[in-house]
């Protein structure tokens, strides 16, 4: 009876649990149209499984899941997107080596983002984090060339260290509280230095994950020796996956601990740091890389109010959704055009469309209203400032405008009159319909805002 | 019939039309450009017949929008709002007849002016504190692209600084906006302007974000360093809405936001803002004075001429009396338009000179009048008005505000001493463009053609109109203001 209810809550993830199992049978004979098709088949039905669950509020198998707002609208961020990064994927690696293989690593790596998403027990947490890990490094080294192959090493390494810190630092709450359930963290009150242990153990594992600073070296060597349409994905699905896990976790600690505080800060020295890295950087992928470690401390300043004002959850949803939609298009674009600053040179006058819509994702990172990235950085800001935290919201707030100087390097060369040849490459279409449903996406859905999860 | 939504989104419905076009040549668009614009134009008159009421917004138009913080689609005219509209609604056509001339990327070029006339509108009308802001912000954006795309030869870098000055000084206003709707649980400007959201403390911090937003928008001394650069680089076109509706938003923004959201803060830092508003008065007239460009110093003369207006509502916000504060309110209303149509007319005609003569130097011309006479008299008319001319746009706002001055705050009168500067300079600026020795290089300069006739004299009609009888847009400004000054 009780496994019966909780299989049917489970549906989106044992959907798409199987297709990933299929995908990789369907590898084994090298099939890989086979293999995609199943993929978006699985993803596709897991997002439809999903729509009607999202009022539901429960957990399974002795509450070690969570289906609840947060991994109900992270299945309908995460799913949607990585649909779109396996599009990516065929565009630029179609009829390459081990294409199908590619194809079922991302999936898998998708389901631990779930399990991220829903994690209600710190063995959850280990095994997405683990699970992100694992396919993530083999995703990273899959050119097979001497960057990829030092990203991945560097990735893996990075992900080793900050796991065992993280699995170390995790028992302390086990012994605080005698249970790995996290809806027991409220038994830690009073108990500072346990509690202390525990979060510096969330902060480095996930904060790994998410690429906070000084957890973020990994992440512009490992987007740039991967493929494009890899970084693409690491930077928008598992860092999204990240911060629903920290939002599952930390709204259950009391918040007299000091941890808003610290996450603050982190937030205040990710943001800023990440906008400086970007703004001398030549090389397209990382700059994208920077300004996407930047992106994650706004993420943090919707964790830092968490359980203090109304905004937090849906602002760290919102910021998602509208995240994953700008920065899988930014990356799509960067995929036609190419992987240098130089490239882009005259862009936005040979391929006018093109060129509008990396404009849409540009003023929508740097959080131009009424574009989506708008809304979401709205709702964390107010967050902040609901929490008490207008510092961080002013600090916030000054880096939007070291955003546009970033962004403004890509913008202004793109409409410069060059003689830079833009062909079109390999798998365009698949490239340019990502582009035409990411800007949709950035355009319009910040204008109904309305359907999104609000205070 | 919601005129107020078709006025707003017309243009840029108009925009997106011409973009899917399969014919997108410069004629085509420029005629999509001024139908548009023309039509909002005659819309915008039809919600002015309509009227206004006292005491409240009129003619408001609500739509959910994002009900779960209270966010809707909310708009509505007052006689603070309603003038503006219908200036920007009157520069935006005029400005569409000016550009036709633009063959360089006409589409283009067409789709961003009717995206600011939207969001020009929809700023002025704007009665949702999210919605009010993203208007704002579309506006910023459309006029980088406009000054990056059809500016002058520094365009690039004047661009740039427009955009990253306004963009720091709009996000202040975005966290005054979070912390007034964390105040009072809505985004209902209707709402907010009761003055009760937010006291104390953080009133005043809000203020003070509300108030560098609309200093660097406004501009006031010292953050309007943007402005002559911006406005030199930027297209003719471009330099009248710039001038003409876009510094509008701060002044207005003083007014709906600054005055009438946080009352008892800003009479707190009402000898402040009038000081600034003093300085900003001289700076600006003595800056211009020590120019030799014509835009530059066209320029300068907004910044002396917005001073007068911050003046005015920082007047209203420290007098005792209801009597004084409407005057006040009043006058600095009336001159956002004035400058409006003013500058827009000398901006107008500064590009046609350059049209013709490739040059702005005051110094590269003289006794131009003989040659170009529709030119130079229409220079001299709107000059005159500038300086605040008895009988012209700008007198009855400035004598107002003077007046409400002296009887609240004396000292502030020391800003007087800037109309005898703009005097100068513009005689200057006169003599020596257009009297003196002819200079042969513009021996054969064409005159105003028929198109130009017709930008300019509007706009000069109703500089004269405005001055010898402004009742019928005093009145209607009145009828908001005499709510606000009690």
């Amino acid at each position: 009876m009780e496994m019966g209810r909780d299989l049917a809550l489970l549906a989106p993830e044992l959907t798409l649990a199987a297709a990933a199992m299929l995908m990789i049978v369907a590898e084994m004979f090298r099939a890989a149209r086979l293999v995609l098709a199943i993929g978006l088949a699985g993803l596709a039905a897991a997002t439809i499984l999903t729509l009607p669950m999202l009022s539901v509020d429960a957990t399974v198998f002795g509450g070690t899941y969570r289906i609840d707002l947060i991994s109900g609208w992270a299945k309908l961020i995460l799913l949607p997107g990585t649909a779109l990064s396996l599009l990516l994927v065929r565009a630029e690696i179609a009829g390459r080596r081990r294409e199908g293989s590619v194809q079922s690593l991302v999936v898998l790596v998708t389901l631990g983002a779930l399990m991220l998403s829903g994690a209600g027990d710190m063995m959850v947490v280990v095994i997405g984090v683990v699970l992100t890990g694992l396919g993530s490094f083999a995703l990273v080294a899959w050119p097979r060339d001497d960057a990829a192959t030092e990203a991945a090493m560097k990735y893996l390494v990075f992900g080793a260290v900050t796991g065992s810190v993280m699995i170390y630092g995790l028992t302390f709450w086990f012994g605080g509280t005698g249970s790995t359930l996290f809806s027991e963290l409220g038994q830690l009150q009073g108990q500072t230095l346990v509690t202390i242990a525990g979060l510096i153990a969330i902060i480095v594992g996930l904060g790994y994950k998410g690429s906070l600073v000084p957890f973020h070296f990994w992440a512009p060597d490992a987007y740039q020796g991967a493929p494009v349409s890899i970084a693409a994905y690491l930077s928008v699905i598992t860092k999204a996956a990240a911060f629903f896990a920290f939002a599952q976790v930390l709204r259950d600690l009391p918040r007299d601990g000091g941890w808003p505080l610290a996450l603050a800060v982190i937030a205040a020295a990710t943001m800023t740091y990440g906008y400086l890295a970007a703004l001398v950087q030549t090389n397209l992928v990382r700059l994208i890389a920077y300004s996407s470690v930047a992106q994650s401390g706004y993420f943090l300043m919707g964790v830092v109010a968490l359980g203090a004002s109304g905004f937090a959850v849906p602002g760290i949803l919102v910021f998602a959704a509208a995240y994953v939609a700008m920065n899988l298009g930014a990356f799509a674009v960067v995929l036609l055009a190419g992987r240098d600053l130089g490239d882009l040179e005259g862009f936005g006058r040979t391929r006018p469309w093109l060129g509008a819509a990396m404009v849409v994702f540009l003023l929508s990172l740097t959080g131009i209203p009424p574009l989506f990235g708008f809304v979401g950085k709205f709702y964390l800001l107010s967050a902040a400032v609901e929490a008490g935290y207008l510092w961080l919201a002013i600090i916030g707030v000054l880096n939007s405008v070291l955003a546009l100087g970033v962004y403004l390097r890509l913008m202004v060369p793109m409409y410069r009159t060059s003689s830079t040849e833009h062909p079109s490459e390999v798998g365009a279409v698949l490239t340019q319909g990502t582009v035409v449903v990411t800007v949709l996406a950035t355009l319009l859905i910040g204008l109904a805002a309305g359907i999104l999860p609000g205070p | 019939m919601p005129l107020l939504t078709i006025a707003t989104f017309l243009p840029i419905l108009a925009g997106l039309a011409l973009m899917a076009l399969p014919d997108r040549s410069t004629r085509t668009a420029h005629a999509v450009s001024i139908a548009a614009t023309g039509a909002v134009f005659l819309i915008t008159l039809a919600i002015w017949a309509r009227g206004i009421v006292a005491g409240d917004f009129a003619q408001v138009e609500e739509i959910a929008w994002i009900p779960a913080i209270g966010a809707a689609y909310r708009l509505g005219v007052d006689g603070l709002s309603l003038p503006l509209v219908l200036l920007t609604s009157l520069l935006f056509f005029l400005s569409a007849l000016y550009s036709a001339r633009i063959g360089e990327r006409a589409a283009s070029y067409v789709v961003l002016m009717l995206m600011l006339e939207t969001a020009s509108l929809g700023t002025f009308m704007a009665l949702d504190g999210l919605l009010f802001y993203v208007f704002f912000e579309v506006s910023l954006v459309g006029m980088y692209f406009m000054i990056a795309g059809w500016g002058y030869e520094e365009r690039q870098r004047a661009a740039l600084m427009f955009f990253l000055y306004t963009l720091l000084g709009s996000l202040p206003l975005l966290l005054a906006i979070i912390g007034l709707y964390l105040g009072s649980g809505t985004f209902d400007m209707r709402v907010w302007v009761e003055g009760t959201a937010l006291g104390g403390l953080p009133a005043m911090l809000a203020l003070i974000a509300m108030l560098v937003t609309f200093a660097v928008k406004i501009p006031a001394f010292p953050v309007h360093t943007w402005l002559p650069a911006a406005h030199v680089q930027a297209p003719t076109a471009g330099s009248v809405i710039l001038a003409g509706v876009m510094l509008k938003f701060g002044t207005y923004g003083l007014v709906r936001f600054a005055y009438q959201m946080t009352p008892e803060a800003f009479a707190q830092a009402g000898q402040v803002i009038l000081a600034f508003g003093v300085v900003s008065a001289l700076y600006g007239a003595f800056a211009a004075l020590a120019q030799s460009d014509l835009k530059k110093m066209i320029a300068y003369t907004s910044v002396n001429h917005m001073g007068y207006v911050v003046m005015g509502v920082a007047i209203a916000a420290l007098a005792t009396e209801p009597r004084i504060r409407t005057i006040a309110l009043d006058g600095a209303t009336l001159q956002m338009v004035s400058h409006g149509l003013v500058t827009g007319a000398l901006f107008f005609l500064v590009g046609m000179l350059q049209d013709r003569a490739h040059t702005r130097g005051i110094g590269d011309f003289g006794g131009l009048l003989g040659r170009v006479p529709w030119l130079g008299w229409a220079f001299i008319l709107s000059a005159f008005a500038s300086l605040g001319l008895p009988g012209l746009a700008h007198f009855p706002a400035e004598f107002q505000i003077f007046l409400a001055t002296l009887n609240g705050m004396p000292w502030g009168l020391i800003a007087i001493l800037a109309i005898v500067i703009t005097a100068a300079l513009y005689l200057r600026a006169i003599a020596g463009v257009f009297l003196g020795e002819m200079n042969d290089k513009w021996a054969d300069m064409p005159d105003l053609d028929r198109r130009e006739k017709l930008v300019i004299l509007p706009l000069l009609v109703l500089t004269v109109l405005i001055g010898v009888a402004p009742g019928w847009l005093i009145d209607m400004i009145h009828t908001t203001m005499m709510g606000l000054g009690n």
